[in-house]
């Protein structure tokens, strides 16, 4: 996991694929509407419509395909532990129940992997209120720093013999390594602190403004908007 | 168990939807009543919704199988309530965006995990009555992931129950709690059990090192005041 997500959050800067250079507002749009559409659709057809789509636009932004099936697979073993628990002896419910999640989580992957953390989390802080909004950026900002040096310790606890102890012990060996973490988060709370008030914090970090500079490129994600839509018109009600 | 995030389109709209609006007011709620507090608190506030999620995203071997732990007990303890729930909050809403956990399940998802660490420090000045500060931090972790894991079963079998009642084609065969209990309930204890050591190796470590990261007993906080 840790791999992947590293990984997603390079892709969204450095990848150039077209969908990079749409914008984060139509991109979140055209997610949330098939997001929805997956979740609430009667229509099986209509469901692998959208299921189509969401490989389409995943495939399309150059995500490798390894990354792509780990971040997009998560949701399977739910999935179908839920599948499992509901059966009723037919494949219809199964299968709705393991493409509504699996076409959800493709359609995010791709919005993630092709859309820098900035952008795509300024339009969210437009609506959050002020401290959750706040948080969500430093919490991003905080986690690949402090997801390196939870990988660097469990290595060294690795290397150190901490896992052929029996688990009781190793578990507390693994709480104390992670109250390091705590004392290096409050401290690196209080340098981010002093360096904010430094740069003149007005009260609220904002986001950028480019999440909603339209560009050539979202002429497409209205397109596939569009083709969406026109499938749901059209098989909302068949089988 | 508790961290396991529901994906979308599993459980019916007639529980995420209310789980939606339900998580938003708590933040609404939770964002008024920590207004006064500094900038500081906010970036000290991410930096431990970070750890979360790196704690979620390192595997810890047990046995056969690799436990993801979610330190729910003990964010709660070290931030109170509100700015735990916005925690769990922000965390879930980040995971939603990498594909872990639904985008229309980010209100229950927050719920879950909100609702262990808003017991979290409530359960410590209990516990810190009796016990030192280091059990009561353990015993308050255990409260907490083990009510997370209490409602995440408790949501699956509404949403089980939900699937039999909703007539729809995806109706299922009415839901057999017996399959989700089969992996749930081990899951479950296992959760406990870990979570309630880590915390213990967490309270221990910052009782030698930075006691004062500790919350003082209310009793004590309220001497201090006076």
């Amino acid at each position: 996991m840790i791999d992947a997500l590293s990984q997603i959050d390079f892709l969204a800067s450095a990848n150039g694929s077209v969908w990079h250079r749409a914008s984060a507002l139509g991109k979140l749009g055209l997610m949330g509407g098939l997001v929805l559409l997956a979740v609430f659709t009667p229509s099986l057809r209509l469901l692998f419509a959208v299921h189509l789509v969401a490989w389409l636009l995943a495939g399309t932004s150059r995500v490798p395909l390894r990354l792509l099936a780990a971040a997009a697979g998560y949701p399977l073993f739910f999935s179908v532990l839920f599948a499992a628990a509901t059966w009723d002896g037919t494949w219809e419910a199964p299968l709705r129940l393991v493409l509504r999640p699996l076409t959800a989580s493709l359609g995010a992957v791709w919005l993630v992997s092709t859309t820098p953390y900035p952008d795509l989390f300024a339009p969210l802080s437009r609506i959050l209120p002020r401290r959750v909004a706040d948080g969500l950026f430093i919490t991003y900002r905080a986690l690949f720093d402090l997801i390196g040096r939870a990988e660097r310790l469990w290595r060294s606890l690795r290397i150190r013999g901490a896992t052929s102890v029996p688990p009781r012990q190793r578990l507390t060996v693994a709480g104390e390594g992670l109250a390091t973490l705590v004392l290096y988060g409050f401290e690196r709370s209080q340098r981010l602190y002093a360096t904010m008030m430094l740069r003149g914090h007005s009260g609220r970090i904002c986001g950028c403004r480019h999440y909603a500079e339209m560009s050539r490129a979202d002429w497409l994600v209205a397109g596939v908007g569009a083709l969406v839509a026109a499938a749901a018109l059209a098989w909302w009600r068949v089988r | 168990m508790s961290h396991l995030h529901i994906p979308d389109g599993v459980l019916p709209a007639a529980l995420w939807l209310p789980g939606l609006v339900t998580a938003v007011l708590l933040i609404l709620v939770s964002a008024r009543s920590l207004r006064q507090e500094s900038p500081q608190q906010v970036a000290y506030q991410g930096a431990l919704g970070a750890l979360v999620l790196a704690a979620m995203a390192v595997q810890v071997p047990l046995g056969p199988i690799e436990y993801h732990l979610s330190l729910v007990g003990p964010i709660g303890v070290l931030l109170g309530p509100a700015s735990s729930f916005q925690v769990m909050f922000v965390a879930s809403a980040v995971l939603a965006f990498l594909g872990h956990g639904g985008l229309t399940v980010i209100g229950l998802n927050a719920l879950v995990l909100g609702a262990g660490s808003a017991l979290a420090r409530p359960g410590y000045d209990m516990f810190r009555r009796r016990f030192s500060p280091v059990a009561a931090f353990a015993a308050a972790a255990a409260v907490a992931q083990a009510v997370c894991g209490l409602l995440w079963m408790g949501l699956m079998t509404v949403g089980l129950r939900a699937h039999a009642w909703s007539g729809r084609p995806d109706g299922g065969g009415g839901g057999r709690f017996g399959v989700l209990a089969l992996v749930g309930v081990p899951l479950w204890i296992l959760g406990v059990a870990a979570e309630t050591t880590v915390a213990f190796g967490i309270a221990r470590f910052l009782a030698r090192v930075r006691p004062d990261l500790l919350p003082a007993a209310k009793d004590t906080r309220a001497a201090e005041a006076a």
